[in-house]
């Protein structure tokens, strides 16, 4: 049997299209694919049934026979929705999400769920509560997180494109550990509807593939306005892989982020791997100017304050009482709660929910949580400033290559820093998209952002196809 | 540098329906000041800034019914009785 392994959504539409194969054989492909090789990667909590991926969805569509993986905080229909939680552990979701439903339109073939942290909280897959993800180029780091599964089975060529969920980054830093592209697209463009809130005001559904055409592709498929999330914008469908001609915008602006960049605590094989890429960009004929983004060394946290308050509120919900666990043998309502939340949330959660409570609670609300809001106003006007005379900012997605397992064990803190590159743009709502753009000495992928102005989405995709037509760090595959 | 007392713990932890034991206090105390006291660094810059205009706008939908299918949420819970839910002893023996 042929095993597809690393064929993109492209190349396998090809196949398709020419009867060379069948959407039952690629979606089989794939599924043993995770068969032989997930016991060693862990990307996934559960893999479906065959027939009952195939009867999930439509049998025909743009994207019909194509494989892909769904982080398990994105809701499927009759499917098991946990967050990698164990307070979720036996819940089945009673309806799927928006984008999920858009996929099963387009007859996508949604073969399971992918690990996580738990509730999305975390930057390397290590608070699942059921198992840690391994990072396909070495098993001896991590894959990033919070989407850890969805970015390692796309890195393993298990399928070609995965959702992911991005509150401060966790589409982002993933997938840059993992060699791939991440999109956190601008905030409202696709629909929440079904996706389990963390942070709602930052929270946006993202797209893992190893191609820029591939993220466009799957991009079309789920953005756009959906009356069942009230946030979500007024945008129509948009066909985003008409803009891949693989030449960059005439006369592109990028601005370098230079106070990223040259971040205390950079990596030099980073700032080199991205030096470099802005030289590529500037010989493919784009206007590079360096800039600064003075408010992005308070970005997070601004952060950590907003979405850590509004975890406390939407984990609130949580209580044994509707739905998920319920510690037995409590006596009153009361210790039924308390003890619920104590058993079934993981330490890093009930770090997280504390914290809110707290830069909510009378006398440290002024000092936290209204001047977080201030501080993303100003980092919302120095993205508006900055997009007046420029089309595209270049900065780093991470500081270093992923980490081995156990790193920041002791030194929490270090670990929520991983967000420091990304959680502007969740702040502001801009588009940001990691590319990859070089390898380091011990061979583990480095990632970039593209950012743009809101709804920039095919101009950042132009940018990234664009450069992977000169440049072969996308097409790079783990020996695995 | 903020200091969080074991009694602040306690309180946090009441107000987030956390029961915490003993051997949880001293762990959650040493995280929650690094990140309390990083995000303090928010202060330095607010002071500089005018107060955020608020501009949310509202959604609106008619108010009808879209779902009714009470049963596949109900069917969910841990313990229910028909259409209610089922929950420990809501007032507490003294």
């Amino acid at each position: 049997m042929e095993s597809f392994a690393f064929a993109t959504i492209k190349e396998l539409k090809t196949l398709l299209v020419n009867k060379e194969v069948t959407p039952e054989e690629v979606l089989a492909a794939s599924l043993a694919r995770f068969k032989q090789q997930d016991p060693q990667i862990g990307a996934a909590l559960e893999v479906f049934e065959k027939q009952s991926i195939i009867d999930a969805s439509e049998h025909s569509g743009a994207l019909h026979g194509i494989p892909g993986l769904i982080k398990d905080n994105i809701s499927q229909h009759n499917r098991g929705l946990t967050c990698a939680s164990k307070i979720l552990a036996d819940f089945k979701s009673p309806y799927d999400a928006t984008a999920v439903a858009r996929l099963k339109q387009a007859g996508a073939y949604l073969v399971g769920r992918a690990n996580m942290d738990e509730f999305a909280m975390g930057s390397s897959g290590e608070t699942s509560a059921f198992f840690p993800t391994k990072n396909p180029w070495n098993t001896a780091c991590v894959p990033g997180g919070s989407s850890s599964g969805s970015a390692a089975a796309v890195a393993a060529g298990f399928v070609p494109w995965a959702l992911g969920s991005d509150t401060g980054g966790s589409v982002r830093q993933p997938a840059a550990f993992c060699g791939i592209l991440g999109l956190k697209p601008t905030y409202g463009l696709v629909s929440r509807y079904g996706l389990v809130a963390y942070g709602s005001s930052l929270d946006q559904i993202g797209i893992f593939a190893r191609t820029a055409y591939d993220t466009a592709f799957v991009l079309s498929t789920i953005a756009g306005n959906d009356p069942h999330d009230s946030s979500s914008l007024s945008e129509k469908p948009k066909e985003y892989i008409r803009a891949l001609d693989g030449k960059l915008p005439e006369g592109l602006r990028i601005g370098v982020v230079d106070n990223a960049l040259h971040a205390e605590g950079m990596d030099p094989e980073v700032v080199q791997a991205i030096e470099q890429a802005i030289a590529q960009y500037e010989k493919m004929g784009a206007k590079i100017s360096r800039m600064q983004l003075p408010t992005l060394d308070y970005t997070a946290a601004a952060y950590f304050i907003i979405s850590r308050a509004e975890a406390a509120s939407n984990l609130a919900r949580f209580d044994g009482v509707r739905y998920g666990m319920r510690t037995p043998d409590a006596r009153t309502l009361r210790e039924m709660y308390f003890k619920t939340r104590h058993d079934g949330f993981g330490a890093e959660v009930k770090a997280r929910i504390m914290v809110g409570n707290y830069v909510l609670s009378a006398g440290h609300a002024d000092a936290f949580y209204s001047n977080a809001k201030k501080v993303q106003r100003l980092i919302r006007r120095e993205f508006v400033e900055a997009f007046a005379d420029l089309d595209m900012l270049i900065m780093p997605t991470h500081p270093a290559p992923a980490f081995t397992f156990g790193a920041y064990k002791d030194d929490k803190l270090k670990m929520d820093l991983q967000d420091y590159f990304t959680c502007a743009m969740n702040l502001s709502g801009n588009p940001a998209l990691s590319i990859p753009c070089g390898m380091s000495s011990t061979k583990m992928p480095i990632g970039m952002q593209l950012v743009g102005p809101h709804l920039s989405e095919e101009r950042l995709l132009q940018a990234a196809h664009a450069f992977e037509q000169v440049t072969d760090w996308h097409a790079m595959k783990p020996g695995i | 540098m903020t200091k969080i007392t074991k009694e602040e713990i306690l309180k946090i932890a009441n107000m987030s329906h956390l029961d915490i034991k003993e051997e949880e206090i001293a762990p959650m105390m040493k995280q929650l000041e690094e990140v309390l006291t990083y995000a303090e660094r928010v202060g330095q810059i607010a002071a500089e800034t005018e107060e955020a205009v608020v501009k949310n706008t509202n959604v609106f939908r008619e108010d009808v019914v879209l779902h009714s299918d009470a049963e596949r949420i109900l069917e969910r819970a841990p313990e229910r009785e028909e259409s209610f839910y089922v929950v420990p002893a809501i007032i507490e023996d003294k």
